[in-house]
């Protein structure tokens, strides 16, 4: 039965055939090193998963921010878990994209035929850190409050420009409501919609382009 | 999969890259249903007796005033709400609460001691003094509150 249902689906969609192409392709032989890419893969796909879950409780105003939060974190069943996971994945995502960067650095295999790979990885190291700052602010309590008013006076230190980069990201001289919820936004709708499309072609060319071997002395 | 002799290599690995990707799964995917369902399976606010006052401020035969506030809670947000009782006893044994809402479209109905009777101001209802309609369109009688009496101390069942 199940096979009969795969032979009718894969002859309309040449789902094995796209199946065989990412998951059954051919690769070098690797060590470990190689897995950072999967690994940073895989936390940010539970970023992703724990972040829609947090939307359903959060609100991201002054007077609910923080009380959602905790509301979250001592209310709501397994609420804990999700935060959690959500905010040490971020850590954890962050030592990972760095060490996955650094793999690359260290195994040459940014070079040639790889270079617009290794584009959109620095793309994507940038959109992860935007992560990082902007859901920083989110849980609006006094750590979040100091470490954004410090993050963005340090938007605000270049010459000419610098004021109005502290009013843009700030939405005005002070940290507000208007800081939170453009934070908030930011957060929640600019950034992921920027990863998925890096993470789309990131992936896209790694299988067209296969991974790289380890480098060999004297090539 | 099958029997353990032709347990390959690639097979085992297979197997244990579903197994535990299945685990995975299930490990985020439980907790996402708790998570989602749970506030909206928790019991509504539980009941619980308010002191109103000492039995001695009720006036014999005269639906005398009590005022309480109850702190209610959704979500995150608390609020506190202000609910008034008239108590009656007609024998300083027994006694009986009324809540002052009147049960046409919810105004406060004030006790009028020269009529003798609750009277609505929002549509001209009026109840007698144990909370049945005489007049107006109130549908039915004032709700009332279970009473009881501890130790001359006054309390209504409240919420539930």
């Amino acid at each position: 039965m199940a096979t009969k249902i795969n032979q009718w689906l894969d002859e309309r969609t040449a789902w094995h055939k796209v199946w065989e192409v990412i998951f059954l392709r051919k690769i070098p032989k690797v060590n470990w090193f190689y897995t950072l890419g999967s690994a940073s893969l895989f936390v940010a796909l539970n970023q992703a998963i724990t972040g829609i879950l947090l939307t359903i409780y959060y609100v991201p105003t002054p007077d609910h921010a923080y009380d959602s939060v905790q509301y979250i974190t001592t209310q709501v069943p397994l609420g804990w878990l999700i935060r959690g996971l959500h905010h040490w994945g971020a850590s954890a995502l962050i030592i990972l994209v760095v060490l996955h960067m650094l793999r690359v650095i260290i195994f040459g295999a940014y070079k040639y035929p790889r270079e617009v790979t290794w584009f959109t990885g620095v793309f994507l190291l940038l959109v992860v850190i935007g992560f990082g700052f902007t859901g920083y602010l989110l849980p609006w309590d006094q750590k979040a409050f100091w470490a954004t008013t410090v993050g963005t006076r340090i938007a605000g230190t270049p010459p000419l420009i610098g004021d109005y980069l502290l009013r843009i990201i700030r939405g005005g001289p002070e940290i507000t409501a208007v800081t939170l919820v453009r934070f908030f936004g930011t957060h929640v709708w600019v950034l992921p919609s920027l990863l998925l499309i890096l993470i789309g072609i990131h992936l896209y060319l790694i299988i067209r382009n296969g991974i790289s071997a380890k480098p060999k002395r004297g090539k | 999969m099958g029997n353990k002799k032709e347990l390959s290599r690639r097979n085992f690995m297979q197997a244990a890259i579903w197994g535990i990707g299945g685990l995975i799964g299930v490990g985020f995917g439980v907790p996402a249903v708790a998570y989602v369902v749970g506030p909206s399976l928790k019991s509504q606010q539980a009941q619980t007796w308010m002191r109103l006052g000492p039995t001695s401020k009720v006036e014999l035969g005269t639906p005398t005033l009590f005022t309480f506030t109850i702190q209610t809670q959704t979500g995150w947000i608390v609020n506190s709400e202000e609910i008034s009782v008239y108590v009656l006893s007609k024998d300083g044994r027994d006694y009986i609460a009324m809540s002052n809402i009147c049960t046409h479209l919810g105004c406060h109905v004030r006790w009028i001691t020269d009529q003798n009777l609750f009277f609505c101001p929002c549509h001209n209802g009026e109840f007698d003094v144990n909370g049945n309609v005489i007049a107006g369109p109130p549908p039915r009688p004032l709700n009332r509150y279970e009473v009881k009496v501890e130790n001359d101390q006054l309390y209504v069942l409240v919420g539930g």
